[in-house]
């Protein structure tokens, strides 16, 4: 009678707890990012998720990885169903970003904002983003890179360039004195838009200034009536003829890069990540970096967010998984494995990298941002804006009708 | 004489329904039908339907995320047709190409299938090395052709440079009047090889009797090849030319590889224009509506095709 009393009562609390491993494991978080080029941020990931997984038992991350394309294309199709993803990577603003949250794929993270204290603990400029969505704060930044201009010292040397140029005047002075040297004095790569659209961005900060920039960028005025843009066309024109390593728009960014190590161009506009690169190639020591000297306070660049999906059935163990990402120690450890610098400001840095310090210098120097073309527009207009760039690049529109091109492209959305 | 037939027997003899089904089966248009449902049931599952999805979807205004669709009649045609900048560059685009890969590619493959029919040394191995390009993943091709044409350190402009050719040089995916027909010289690598094999086909059909016919009447090469060779390759040719044409109408692959649709939009196709509108703009209503544009095209020379073919095989009869 006893026995089988015992026998009950073993069967009940095998019951019970196959129903609590049960549950646990239903704390499955489903992860969806891009694919990483660098090693380093593969294995940091891994690092991370077998940490967190080790210290919340019976919760599973699970991280599928994508292509950019590959990507988007997912999320659109897994919109329809239950079966997306409880953290999505996307870029901050309005454009890439902006489209996942007006559609409803985006949980409002207020609450966890203030659990967790991320306003404190994460840089402004990349808080920024967060800010900028209608019904509330969402996503989580998850890397900020700033893009700046990278030079060959030998180069720059050669052609009698003592200083990096602090204006914008200053820096086309030096773009006339490498021509005259016989050095392209910049190289892009043009079959990746948004590698040329860069130019523009910063000519257009620089001609228009701060408020104008940000009125064009969200459309508020008209392109084809401030002559600051049309400007901007004429200027970004005369780059591509004159101080552009060429052909270019052939090419793409990864073949620009190679270029630019082979010493067939002075400078290259690239974000933080580049370091990272020089490094793998040993060849930290032959460059220098310094800001595109817009005029402007701000600093040209852009955050990646992970997002929360509306649809998650763990959303507090989600923004756990988030808040574990960020956390100084984490973010510490795993420093320069995402991008020179770490979204949680609380990081120390302590590397002796010239090009590491500058980064940190130039980060610490803007107070604010302003984001790449890409992300600033509708995902439609930034087509048109790439089209209209390239047709100024290869000489087929005329720089002075370009701005009224764009806006009649603009004028024409439904 | 009276037969007596036992109950038995009558009942044996009475159709049962396992006979009767046994009977209908066979029934050859039972059978016909038998054979083709699970045929027939794919296809409307597979591309039937989403082909009427696509032609409801290119009446609406959808961007593939939320459930909100609403109807807006002709204002994704008006819109392409109207007010987009590039869709007539790309119908102009797949409208040369159409053109090129009707003419270049077939008349490659007739060329190697003639010459590879020849009892030639090394016959077998030089066939399979033209048609190994068909069998490459046209991404994979399209990357080698993209290293090939890189304007540094590409191969032809090494060439030429070698030559002493310095001004023939070209940026060759990155001029707006050249890339479109440099991505088709990678094309016409790819699928050259699939011409010659049905041309090869084609050419063993050919009547040896005729030949030798021909022969014995005092025909030369050129008679030979004119009057007995071409006319038993009339339906090998027209498969040949439809196949591809269809495939070049929606060209896609190996344009998005090596330009991507660049520089400026001047090697978009019609294909690759819809699937951008969709799949990465977002709007799926105009891509259905460029697709719909592009199946119609299709339609207008596919129906005539097979209204041609039904004449000639009612004419065979």
């Amino acid at each position: 009678m006893q026995t089988s009393r015992k026998i009950r009562r073993i069967a009940l609390l095998s019951g019970i707890a196959m129903m609590v491993a049960s549950a646990a494991s239903a704390q499955e978080i489903k992860v969806w990012t891009l694919t990483f080029a660098n090693d380093s941020a593969n294995k940091a990931w891994a690092d991370i998720v077998k940490e967190f997984e080790a210290a919340n038992p019976g919760v599973t991350i699970k991280v599928e990885g994508r292509g950019t394309d590959e990507h988007k294309s997912a999320l659109r199709v897994a919109s329809g169903s239950d079966q997306g993803p409880d953290i999505y990577f996307m870029w901050g603003g309005l454009g890439l970003g902006g489209e996942f949250v007006k559609a409803g794929l985006s949980l409002p993270l207020d609450k966890y904002y203030a659990e967790y204290k991320w306003d404190d603990e994460l840089l402004s400029p990349a808080l920024s983003f967060s800010k900028q969505y209608e019904g509330g704060r969402h996503g989580v930044p998850y890397t900020f890179h700033g893009e700046a201009l990278y030079y060959n010292k030998a180069l720059f040397e050669k052609a009698g360039i003592t200083t990096a140029p602090a204006t914008y005047d200053e820096l086309v002075a030096d773009a006339e004195k490498l021509k005259a040297a016989g050095i392209p004095a910049i190289t892009f790569g043009g079959t990746v838009n948004w590698h040329v659209m860069r130019l523009m961005d910063m000519i257009l900060e620089t001609k228009c200034g701060v408020e104008k920039h940000d009125q064009l960028m969200s459309m508020r005025v008209s392109w084809a009536d401030e002559a600051c843009a049309t400007a901007s066309f004429e200027e970004f024109h005369k780059w591509t003829s004159n101080y552009t390593l060429k052909p270019f728009m052939g090419i793409d960014q990864a073949q620009s890069f190679n270029l630019f190590l082979g010493n067939r161009a002075a400078m290259m506009l690239e974000g933080d990540w580049l370091v990272g690169q020089l490094k793998g190639e040993n060849r930290t020591a032959d460059f220098g970096l310094f800001a595109f000297p817009t005029g402007t306070d701000r600093l040209y660049g852009f955050a990646e967010y992970n997002y929360i999906s509306t649809k998650s059935k763990v959303p507090d163990i989600a923004a756990k998984f988030l808040n574990y990402l960020e956390s100084t120690d984490v973010q510490q450890k795993h420093l320069g494995d995402f991008g020179s610098i770490s979204v949680n400001k609380n990081v120390k840095y302590t590397s002796t990298e010239p090009l590491d310090q500058k980064w940190i210098e130039i980060f610490g120097k803007f107070p604010s941002t302003f984001v790449n073309g890409d992300q600033a527009f509708p995902l439609d207009v930034t087509t048109e804006y790439f089209r209209v760039i390239n047709e100024v690049a290869s000489d087929n529109l005329d720089p002075k009708a370009a701005a009224a091109e764009l806006q009649k492209f603009i004028g024409n959305r439904s | 004489m009276a037969v007596n037939i036992s109950a038995a027997d009558r009942h044996a003899r009475m159709p049962t329904r396992s006979g009767q089904l046994r009977r209908k089966l066979q029934d050859p248009t039972l059978q016909g039908l038998i054979l083709l449902a699970p045929a027939v049931l794919t296809y409307a599952v597979f591309a039937f339907y989403p082909m009427i999805d696509v032609i409801q979807l290119s009446f609406m205004k959808w961007n593939g995320l939320n459930a909100d669709k609403h109807w807006v009649g002709l204002d994704n045609y008006r819109y392409v047709l109207a007010d987009d900048p590039v869709f007539w560059v790309a119908f102009k685009n797949t409208l040369i190409w159409t053109f090129l890969s009707v003419v270049f590619p077939p008349l490659i493959g007739f060329g190697l299938a003639l010459g590879l029919n020849q009892n030639i040394p090394g016959r077998s191995p030089l066939r399979a090395l033209f048609y190994m390009p068909v069998i490459i993943a046209p991404i994979a091709v399209a990357t080698m052709w993209r290293w090939m044409f890189d304007p540094f350190f590409g191969l032809f402009n090494s060439l030429l440079s070698a030559a002493g050719w310095p001004n023939l040089i070209q940026d060759w995916l990155g001029d707006r009047n050249v890339a479109l027909y440099s991505v088709f010289i990678g094309y016409v690598w790819e699928v050259a090889g699939f011409s010659m094999v049905l041309f090869l086909a084609g050419l063993q059909g050919v009547s040896p009797t005729l030949i030798e016919a021909a022969r014995i009447d005092g025909a030369g090469r050129f008679q030979l090849f004119r009057y007995v060779t071409l006319p038993a390759l009339r339906p090998t040719i027209t498969i040949v030319l439809i196949l591809s044409l269809i495939n070049s109408l929606k060209a896609f692959d190996i344009v998005y590889g090596m330009t991507g649709g660049g520089p400026a939009q001047s090697t978009q196709m019609l294909a690759m224009w819809a699937y951008t509108q969709a799949m990465q703009l977002g709007d799926f209503g105009r891509g259905s509506a460029i697709s719909v544009v592009l199946l119609l095209i299709t339609v207008a020379i596919v129906i005539p095709y097979l209204r041609w073919t039904l004449k000639r095989h009612e004419a065979y009869q």
